[in-house]
Formats: structure tokens, sequence, C-alpha cells
């Protein structure tokens, strides 16, 4: 049970070694086989992100903007739900039903939903995309909450109610302020689900709604690694950001 | 008013993938799409023949199993016989890391390691061993999968130890271990008869669930796999994606008994996770 070096140093390497040769790549010029290293290195590519020429930066927005509605909406409409769930007399039944959308992977539940996106008109949209997300971030929200309605928070919002207070006022003042890390925890996570996700977001955009995760592989799709690579490094900001905010709330993200 | 808001609730999540898979079923039987003929049970009868199905469904199972079972071990192994190294700097943190990552920049991390033009194969040409990208050995878009699988591996190792880790604390293992060691077990009897088999019940769910997310993988096999034999997300993907309208009845029917199949795993286990809830 003593630490071992090797094992800790080989471990360091492999999730290490990553960030390193996406740095690399990033800021690597004329970086030909069979050089190990990058004969120079250049910051342009990272520039690139706030030039105008380049859709990094619009990608960056747009990836933001999209996570950030989904995991608002989500976060907020699960609490909602995972209360009636929790309130029906087989909350069982409803737990199974919101596993429904795992037992689609995101690009084939892109696949199916696809012709009804279309006839909605919502194909290529911004909007398609945000609710194609939330079909998989809302399920997660909701199964996420379930703990939460337990007994404790039916006899806080009780008393809470006995004592005078609206139903407004108990969900404001009470239940909102108890569950407050879990909707935190919530929150961050619902953002990387949809921060990440790729194939759901390329079927349904049809290539107009460039995200970073669409850019990335249009990118590798060019040969271009070096803005792949940029691209990549964007992506790992805001997980990195999270991390640093809160680690428990990435750790527990539901598969 | 609870009624109402389970309604838009069930509308929401299960409108939509239902009224897809009811769908994908009426094109399966020629009664939906720009070809429907009329009912037939065509598409269904050339299941059978469909070999590139069946391949690609193995090569799926083979890679979910192969993968989640190497993290497994991996994780196990650490949670076992490091957990003092577990608790200490760097790891809390360490192990975390890889869960920053999207499954595609991974792949593409991988890509320029693992190719015949990457990191590694730079190496080894300076090192003698090889000269050009071809003599190195196929790791990645190679038949036997192993790019994938180490994506895979990378990706599900760090997560299972944090949860085998959580749940070593819960199960109060450490007392566990030092009454079974009083009554005379090894070391490694304990491991095999008694942690292991404890960990890996509480888990079930969760490694059920993301076995499933393995076979359904899309965006690492599409950078790191191979046209024949793809996984399965690709392999419908592609089918759909072709030109031949003709292709769009199999490829919604393989997609429909995908689903109903990763549904009736996802209810069963669900349905154990309740009765045998730990």
């Amino acid at each position: 049970m003593r630490s071992n070096p090797v094992l800790t140093s080989i471990l360091i390497g492999l999730f290490g070694l990553p960030l390193v040769l996406l740095a690399l790549l990033a800021t690597g010029q004329y970086w030909r086989f069979p050089d190990v290293l990058p004969p120079g290195y250049s910051l342009d590519a990272l520039a690139r992100v706030i030039s105008a020429e380049s859709d990094l930066g619009a990608g960056l927005l747009l990836s933001l903007g999209i996570a950030t509605v989904v995991s608002v909406l989500s976060t907020g409409l699960g609490f909602v739900f995972s209360r009636a769930v929790a309130r029906t007399r087989h909350p069982d039944r409803w737990v199974t039903l919101s596993y429904l959308p795992y037992a689609l992977p995101p690009v084939l539940l892109a696949i199916v939903i696809q012709p009804f996106i279309i006839r909605l008109h919502l194909s290529g949209t911004v909007m398609g995309v945000g609710l194609g997300l939330l079909m998989i971030t809302l399920p997660f929200c909701t199964l996420f909450f379930r703990s939460f309605w337990g007994n404790q928070a039916s006899q806080y919002e009780q008393v809470s109610r006995t004592l005078g207070c609206t139903p407004t006022q108990a969900l404001w003042r009470v239940l909102l302020p108890l569950a407050r890390p879990l909707l935190v925890t919530c929150l961050f996570q619902t953002f990387l689900i949809a921060w990440f996700d790729f194939g759901l977001t390329n079927y349904l955009s049809v290539g107009k709604v460039r995200t970073l995760t669409v850019q990335v592989f249009l990118l590798v799709g060019e040969a271009n690694s070096r803005l792949a690579a940029v691209a990549s490094l964007l992506l790992l900001l805001p997980p990195s950001l999270l991390l640093w905010l809160n680690q428990r709330a990435i750790a527990r993200r539901v598969i | 008013m609870n009624r109402v808001i389970l309604s838009f609730y069930a509308l929401l999540i299960a409108g939509l993938p239902l009224a897809g898979l009811i769908n994908a079923l009426g094109y399966s039987v020629g009664i939906g799409g720009p070809l429907a003929t009329g009912f037939t049970t065509q598409y269904w009868q050339q299941l059978s023949t469909e070999t590139s199905l069946l391949v690609s469904l193995a090569f799926s199972l083979y890679v979910a199993i192969s993968s989640v079972g190497l993290a497994l071990l991996i994780a196990l192994a650490l949670v076992l016989n490091r957990q003092r190294m577990l608790r200490r700097w760097p790891f809390p943190a360490l192990l975390y890391v890889p869960l920053l990552f999207p499954s595609l920049v991974v792949a593409f991390y991988l890509f320029q390691l693992l190719s015949g033009s990457g990191w590694i194969s730079r190496m080894v040409v300076a090192l003698g061993l090889t000269q050009t990208p071809a003599d190195f050995p196929n790791l990645i878009q190679d038949g036997a999968g192993l790019g994938i699988i180490s994506a895979q591996v990378v990706m599900a190792f760090p997560l299972f130890t944090l949860l085998f880790d959580g749940l070593y604390t819960d199960a109060r293992l450490d007392e566990l271990r030092s009454l079974t060691r009083t009554l005379g077990a090894s070391e490694g009897q304990f491991n095999r008869k008694v942690a292991a088999p404890i960990l890996l019940r509480r888990a079930a769910p969760t490694l059920v669930l993301y076995a499933i997310a393995v076979l359904g993988a899309y965006d690492v096999p599409l950078l790191l796999g191979r046209n024949y034999p793809q996984m399965l997300s690709v392999f419908i993907t592609a089918r759909l994606q072709r030109f031949d309208l003709a292709d769009l009845p199999m490829g919604y029917l393989i997609g429909f008994l995908l689903t109903v199949g990763l549904m009736i795993v996802i209810y069963r286990t669900t349905r154990w996770t309740q009765r045998h809830a730990l």
C-alpha cells in the first residue's frame, strides 16, 4: 500500500502528455515528419482565435452560448420535473422512462428525430441543436435531483407551509437554498454534456451550426492539425475552470 | 398540476424519440419515407443476409467489452492495491484531468500520438528503429480496433477509479480488510473474495450504462476506426447518409432494432438496480 514513484510518473505522464502534445501542435511551425520537435514556435495560430478571418472565436462563443442555455434550462426544468416524478404513485416507471434517451446513442437520437426537426423547420439551426441536447440533459437532471425529493425536503416544505409560507415562498426561501449545492453541480455537469457533444450536434446542424467540437472534426478532416489543436485546447478551457471551481461537480458526472 | 407537468416531461423526453422510432419502423416495413410502396417484410427478411451488420455488431461488442473490462481491471488494481497512494498528492486532482477531455479531443490526440507519422513513430525513427511512417505498426485505424480501445480505456479508467474509490469508502472496506486479515485471510483473498465482488456489485449499473455508451460511441471510432469493420453508430450513420435512398429502410431498421435492444438492456438494469439497491 506504499506510494509507487514509477506508477505515479506513468500516470502523470499519461495524463499530462495530451496537454504537451496539443500545445506543441498548436505552437509548432513547419513540424514535419520525422522531426521529434517543431523547428520553430509561433503563437499565430492561437491569435487566430480572436481574428475575424477564423471561425474559432465564433465557434467558442456559439458553444458557450448553447451549453449555457441548455444547462440553465435543463437544470431548472429538471428540478421541477423531478419533484413531479417524486410525487407520483409509481416513480419507478418515470425513472425507467427517463433512461429512454440513454438507450439511443446521441448520434442515433439525432438520426431518429431528424425528420421531425426538419418538419419543425429547425434543421441546421441553433434551436434544433439545443432541442436535441435538451433531450439528453433533461432526463439526466430529473434523475440527478431524484435523491433530493426525499423525506427531508418534504418535511422542510411542510414546516414552512405550516409557518405561513405560500408555495412560491416555500420554493424560493426553503427548497431552492436547500438544493443549492445540487443545483450548482447539476448546472456544471449539464454544461459539460452540452459542451462535449459532437455526434448529435454535427448531425442536427447539417454543417451550419459550427460549434467547437464540430470545428475540431472539420479541421482534422482538412489535415489542419495546428488549428485543430488550438480548438482542442479551447475545448479544455471551461472544464478546467469548472474543475478548479468545483472538483466534485465534475466527478459526479453520470455516464 | 402534477399530471400536466409530467405530461409535458413525457412529451419532451419521449415524444420525439418515440415518434422517430415509429417513423423508423414505418420505413422498415415500407409504409414510411420517400420510397414507401406499401407494407412489405422484405427488409426484415434481408436482415439475416446483412453480414456487415453482424460484423459491426460483433466488433462493437468486442470493443465495448474489451475497453470496459480493461479499464475496470486497472481501476480495481489501483483502488485495491494503491489505496494510500490515491489519497496523496497529486492523485486526488490528477484523476480528474482525463474527465476534462471531450472524446473527440482524446481521439485527435491519440491520432497525433499513435499514427504512422505520429509523435511516437517520430521518436522511433530518431532511435533508428524505423525509417518511414509505413514501418511503424498500425496502432490506429487498425482491424483490431486498438486505437479505439486505447481511447476508451484512457477515458474510462480514471472515472472507474474515482467511482470504486468512492464505493470503497462508502462500503467501509478498510474495516472489512482488517476484519478478514484478523480472521486469517491473505491480502489477495480479501481483494478477490470480499472487496472486488462488493465493488463490482455496487458499480454494476454504472458499468452497464458505460458499456452501452461505448457500444454506441461515435466520435472516437469516426477518427480512430477504419471503414471495415465499423462500430454500430458509424455503420448506421454511414448507411443513412448514402446517396442511394434504397438504403434508408435498412438503415432505419438497424437503428430501430439497436435502440429497442439497448432499451431492453437499460430497462432490465434499472429494474435490477431498483430491486437490489445496496
